[in-house]
């Protein structure tokens, strides 16, 4: 059950995507998150969901996984949905089921809602990319390099990244950790499926408790085996991968400018006319 | 000191309580040293005070009373800290809390990267490291899916990038399955043979001791005996006394002994039975 969550994995791979420079990435995927939140139209939206879409398949992640992550946020999405079909009164009136009250569901509703699943759905499809096509060791050095300026003021970023570094790797470890703890519970016949939410609540107490305490059990370890390692915290720390951006980097960068000049073209310039596209918010 | 031994411990003694030293050690007055190339097997039960030893041998730790030498270096000096880690690695007993990335090559990098070595050089020497515990093939999986021996593999291979003198093994299949156990044991030797490096192998499995140059048995944190296998193995009642147990082979051929066959002493496999008895059968 908790092993499904595929949010924050990392599916090792060849592609184009997987090959760009994470820093790149990282870049990039802002870059799409902020033109999702300029476009104003269905043009450009589509567009963005296209290269989502596109991107996707050029990584050759399988669409399964991308589902999976997805059912995630389904019933984020699905309440986003039903709030902007209640709150949006414009357009022409479709269906007002209760008289007496101020609800009707309009055109303008149901395109305002389609158009923020949308959006929500992009920004999703980008971000899980982003970690799906780079390994978490690659992002927190590519988080490290894009923050290197910090150093000026005195902020130690490498080991910001060290610990980012440890958090991810520790989080399959710790899943596990929860499911055996969970099993041995049950086992000594504690009840952590029924009851009330409350009951649910309490009865996790005894997961956590052991959970927290062996993981002070293993920040000891891990220290000590750090240590050994000759790890001292200090800046001077080389990399054996190498962070140079190529012609791969510079092509996607052309491409997604190129989008987002279209975005912004579309959406505040009124050129969304020369297209049968209809201008919605 | 001397220079001739690559690990020297002199009269160690060792307490976790700092304020008062006299009561609580978890190590009492041990000497005994490892030479280049030397696979020497730590005997003991738990809370002997055999973990301690590993993380003395590194200045993780340092003694409270005696002195550590690692190739003529004190690890009491902080001078020598880093460079006394290089020399001598240390693998320990849960692999999960020892792997720092989520990927195996990254993991094998860690250590050169700490040691600020050039991209390059540490491309080759994770590829080296990897190929010597045969794991170079998993190089891209992720650390988490592999299973117990792979870690624990992974881990040697992380201590071999530094390119060290001397690996100290603090029980390191104690919590692996029979087959991870044989793994990790099987990498040991390789490395002790094919390397030349020096192994301090520290078990409470008896078999794991076979095939050591020199044996050390430790009770309550004191050095109890030392000696070739064959020598330890025929202190049947000092070991049990530790709570140790003799192979089985070992016990089967000194109960043929006592039966009247006249086996020759240095028998420790299931191989070296075989062959001796086969010997007293067609002289």
């Amino acid at each position: 059950m908790i092993k499904d969550i595929t949010i924050g994995q990392f599916f090792p791979g060849k592609s184009f995507i997987h090959k760009l420079d994470p820093r790149a990435k990282i870049i990039l995927t802002f870059v799409f998150i902020v033109a999702l939140f300029l476009c104003k139209n269905f043009f450009s939206l589509g567009l963005l969901f296209a290269s989502a879409l596109i991107s996707i398949a050029v990584s050759k992640i399988s669409f399964k996984v991308i589902l999976k992550g997805l059912k995630m946020i389904v019933v984020l999405v699905v309440f986003t949905g039903i709030l902007q079909i209640i709150y949006n009164d414009e357009g022409t009136l479709l269906w007002k089921p209760f008289q007496q009250f101020d609800f009707a569901v309009t055109t303008g509703g149901i395109f305002s809602a389609v158009f923020i699943i949308i959006r929500i759905v992009s920004l999703i499809l980008f971000s899980s990319l982003l970690t799906y096509t780079t390994s978490p060791t690659m992002l927190t050095d590519a988080i490290e390099r894009l923050l290197s300026p910090l150093k000026l003021i005195k902020v130690n970023v490498s080991s910001l990244a060290m610990m980012m570094t440890i958090a991810l790797r520790f989080i399959p470890t710790l899943i596990e950790e929860i499911d055996i703890i969970m099993s041995a519970q049950k086992a000594r016949g504690a009840d952590l499926e029924t009851g009330s939410l409350t009951q649910r609540a309490k009865a996790l107490v005894p997961v956590f408790i052991p959970l927290i305490v062996n993981s002070f059990r293993r920040a000891y370890e891990l220290a000590f085996a750090m240590e050994c390692r000759c790890y001292t915290g200090d800046n001077k720390r080389t990399r054996m991968k190498e962070m140079k951006l190529g012609i791969r980097d510079y092509t996607a960068f052309l491409i997604v400018l190129l989008l987002v000049a279209l975005v912004i073209a579309t959406s505040f310039f009124n050129i969304s006319s020369w297209f049968i596209f209809e201008r919605v918010i | 000191m001397d220079d001739k031994h690559l690990l020297v411990f002199e009269n160690v003694s060792y307490s976790y309580d700092e304020e008062d030293a006299s009561e609580a050690f978890a190590v009492k007055d041990v000497s005994f040293t490892v030479d280049k190339g030397e696979f020497v097997v730590v005997l003991g039960h738990n809370g002997s005070g055999k973990s301690t030893l590993a993380k003395l041998s590194n200045s993780i730790f340092v003694p409270s009373s005696g002195k550590v030498y690692v190739e003529g270096m004190d690890t009491s000096d902080e001078k020598y800290e880093f460079k006394i880690r290089e020399k001598v690695g240390v693998v320990f007993q849960n692999p999960d809390n020892q792997i720092v990335a989520s990927i195996v090559e990254e993991d094998v990098a860690f250590g050169p990267e700490n040691l600020g070595i050039e991209p390059k050089k540490i491309r080759e020497r994770v590829d080296n490291a990897l190929k010597a515990v045969g794991m170079y093939e998993y190089r891209l999986h992720e650390t988490h899916r592999l299973s117990g021996g792979q870690k624990q593999r992974v881990a040697i291979a992380g201590m071999i990038a530094m390119l060290p003198d001397c690996i100290v093994f603090d029980e390191p299949t104690a919590m692996l399955d029979p087959k991870g156990r044989k793994e990790v044991m099987k990498t040991a030797l390789e490395l002790n043979k094919n390397a030349d490096m020096a192994i301090v192998f520290i078990t409470h499995f008896m078999e794991e001791a076979i095939f050591a140059d020199k044996v050390i048995v430790i009770d309550g944190g004191r050095l109890l005996a030392s000696g070739t296998p064959s020598e330890i193995f025929a202190q049947k009642e000092m070991l049990e006394k530790c709570g140790l147990d003799v192979p089985d082979i070992v016990k089967l051929a000194g109960m043929l002994r006592e039966k009247g066959v006249p086996l020759d002493g240095n028998i420790l496999s299931e191989d070296d039975l075989v062959r001796e008895y086969l010997k007293i059968l067609n002289p």
